[in-house]
């Protein structure tokens, strides 16, 4: 039987981080403005209504700022007894009067902090909250949660089970959106549940010596596709990110001002394919929903009055309660999801997604794929290619926060990342990073990229995760070739196998040469890093060539060579390529100035019938 | 002149909109028009609300619904 597990969190949030810009303009700063404490509270109720008007549970996360005020407390006290509501503890909404004077910052977001200011203010929050509430929280956090943190807070407060701790794919495009001031980089993790590893929460947990403790969530179930490529708040399942990217056909005012006939299809489809990955999953999918108060202002937002914000959370609730009541959707507090979920995975399972276009009007495709070796993103409407690759393999250290060598950045790092780094295609010169392949046949050449096609998912043996392609056709002026991909990633391997099948050719007899490649860098962000530090290398039984990088535009090829490696000390990744194959050759190119990537393939030779076989493999260099 | 001010509603601007950026804009009550502080974008509330809507070219599936068995269905 199918599961979909849903959470809704609320949290109020005395001065949305929203709010008191946007209603407070012409103001002096002022946290503790009646007006704006009583705005918030309200909000906090209208979710709180519409969420259990519709038969489903919440959790509430309480914030520094609400634990002073004993309304808050109280209706969090009453909503757990009438409703089962879990009351947790949110690291988010610190900013408040009591915050400023006590701890003389401005920063609200709790990773950036030093490590002795994280740990006096989850020591603060969490004990003012027991003062409250006469026990600790069972779920906590924030937009971002390092593992300093996580594992501080898991030491001290054991029984904290479940937080939100990613916001996948917030970095750099939700910061170009905001106009480069919004300062959250935490690209590369993962967009559904895991349990995060000790070293970096990015990164799942492989094995018990390697839990954290606690099971992680996303910061909203989102567009898998949309958000990739453009402003992650605006493809979420958040009813106001929809409306944030006119993703809606709006509605109208009568002449006695009520507000109706919006329509927002995008958002329930949305929910409805994330419904539809327990299909890839062992039956079981998740959606999270996480509004905060600022989203729902009386001023409106985004060219939306408040009736449409109003209404448009109301919608989402309804939809979700609808599911519910048809018997389609659980509805769970998020430390009954901690539990659910230990009970339901393994940790070497991985969460796979086959994701289509919900918007845009394209027939594109991608599949992503996420275990404790790796997060990989294999794009159909490029034959195949994989576009995105995190060697969590790794488990990179990476320490956050003011007073280490990264305040804010938050990502994992990225081998390929096609929107960042290019993919395919680049402006004349150099190349983008990608792992693909081409086809070639009497000095006429075909890459894969430009293949588009669809994939199936299959499980055909345990722990075996297989995406067979559907069969593309080169063409070239005397030879036509149908050649079918099938990518296979085998649970707790750290491989990606990728299989080209030759199952046609015009001619029978003739042979085409196939080049596997992968061009990769390393870095978290647009732009290039220092290449210098990487070893690349070419191995054949005893006999080892390597080359230190230099940007000198230097190659190595190797016959039957068994591997090809980089080594990449800045992120402590070894990834390697080996090949079986007929006449197969391996190499390295090193890259220059203007193209900053290196490559590793094989080149080999295929006839009707035959298979060049790959394996992409991930490692710790240390 | 006196200073601008927010509108009734915190307008983008939507020819930063169209690139991806969402940039409140400010309003010039003696001008009546709300204004871009990073581009060059001026117009009154009825423009600013019909150029939004051209950000929705590119929603081609906008209105479309599918259901269960159709993510997995290409044209």
């Amino acid at each position: 039987m199918e599961e979909f597990i849903l959470n809704i969190i609320h949290r109020p949030e005395m001065v949305p981080e929203y709010a008191e810009k946007v209603t407070g303009h012409g103001q002096a700063e002022d946290l503790g403005r009646k007006a704006l404490l009583t705005e918030s509270l309200d909000i906090f109720k209208i979710q709180q209504d519409a969420a259990h008007r519709n038969g489903l549970k919440t959790t509430i996360q309480m914030t520094y700022a609400s634990l002073f005020n004993d309304e808050a407390v109280a209706l969090a006290k009453a909503d757990h007894q009438r409703y089962g509501d879990e009351i947790g503890l949110t690291l988010l909404g610190l900013p408040c009067k009591e915050f400023r004077e006590k701890y003389k910052t401005k920063d609200f977001c709790i990773w950036m902090f030093d490590m002795d200011m994280k740990k006096s203010v989850v020591d603060d929050v969490f004990g003012k909250f027991y003062e409250r509430f006469g026990f600790y929280p069972e779920s906590t956090g924030s937009y971002y949660m390092d593992a300093a943190l996580i594992n501080y807070i898991k030491e001290t407060y054991p029984m904290v089970k479940c937080a939100v701790a990613t916001c996948w794919e917030e970095g750099p495009k939700a910061y170009h959106t905001c106009n480069n001031s919004w300062y959250t980089f935490m690209d590369g993790g993962p967009w559904a549940p895991w349990i995060p590893s000790k070293v970096n929460t990015h990164a799942p947990a492989a094995n018990e010596s390697e839990d954290s403790g606690i099971v992680a969530i996303p910061h909203l179930s989102r567009d898998l596709m949309a958000c990739y490529d453009g402003n992650g708040s605006n493809f979420g399942t958040h009813p106001q990110n929809v409306l944030r990217g006119m993703l809606y056909t709006p509605g109208r005012f009568d002449e006695e001002g009520r507000y109706s006939g919006q329509t927002y299809p995008y958002l329930y489809n949305l929910i409805d394919q994330y419904r539809y990955q327990a299909k890839f999953n062992n039956g079981y999918a998740y959606n999270m929903q996480f509004v905060g108060p600022g989203w729902m202002n009386k001023m409106g937002r985004w060219e939306a009055p408040y009736e449409l914000l109003k209404a448009s959370y109301d919608d989402g609730c309804a939809y979700y309660g609808r599911l519910k009541k048809e018997g389609k959707l659980i509805d769970m507090t998020m430390s009954e999801f901690a539990d659910y979920y230990r009970g339901k995975k393994r940790y070497t399972e991985p969460e796979c997604a086959l994701w289509r276009d919900l918007i845009y009007g394209s027939d594109k495709q991608l599949f992503w794929y996420c275990d404790p070796y790796m997060r990989a993103c294999v794009n159909m409407d490029q034959g195949g290619a994989i576009v995105d690759l995190r060697p969590y393999a790794a488990k990179l250290e990476w320490e956050i926060g003011i007073g280490t060598p990264h305040v804010q950045e938050c990502a994992y790092p990225f081998l390929i990342q096609e929107k960042y780094r290019a993919g395919y295609f680049t402006h004349y010169a150099g190349e983008g990073t990608v792992r693909s392949a081409k086809i070639c046949h009497k000095g006429e050449e075909v890459d894969l990229c430009l293949c588009r096609t669809k994939a199936h998912f299959s499980e055909p043996t345990p722990g075996c995760r297989k995406l067979t392609l559907d069969p593309v056709d080169i063409v070239f002026q005397d030879l036509t070739v149908k050649l079918q991909t099938v990518i296979t990633f085998q649970e707790g391997s750290s491989d990606i196998q990728i299989e080209r099948h030759v199952l046609e050719m015009s001619d029978p007899d003739a042979e085409v040469t196939i080049n596997e490649y992968m061009v990769a860098c390393y870095g978290v962000t647009e732009y290039p890093e220092d290449m210098t530090c990487i070893t690349l290398s070419a191995k054949k039984g005893g006999e080892e060539n390597t080359l230190a990088y230099a940007y000198k535009c230097r190659d190595y090829s190797l016959a039957q060579a068994d591997e090809v490696a980089a080594v990449i000390p800045p992120i402590k990744t070894r990834v390697s390529l080996e090949a079986e194959g007929r006449d197969k050759e391996g190499y390295y190119k090193e890259g220059y100035a203007f193209s900053p990537m290196f490559t590793l393939g094989y080149n080999g030779t295929l006839k009707e019938k035959e298979v060049f076989r790959t394996w992409l493999k991930l490692a710790r260099a240390d | 002149m006196a200073q601008a001010g927010k509108g009734r509603l915190n307008y983008r601007c939507p020819s930063c909109f169209m690139r991806d950026l969402d940039i409140d804009m400010f309003y010039d009550a003696a001008k009546g028009e709300y204004y871009c502080i990073r581009c060059q974008y001026t117009g009154t509330e009825e423009d600013v609300l019909e150029k939004n809507q051209m950000a929705r070219f590119r929603y081609r599936f906008l209105t479309r619904r599918f259901t269960m068995d159709e993510f997995e269905k290409f044209d």
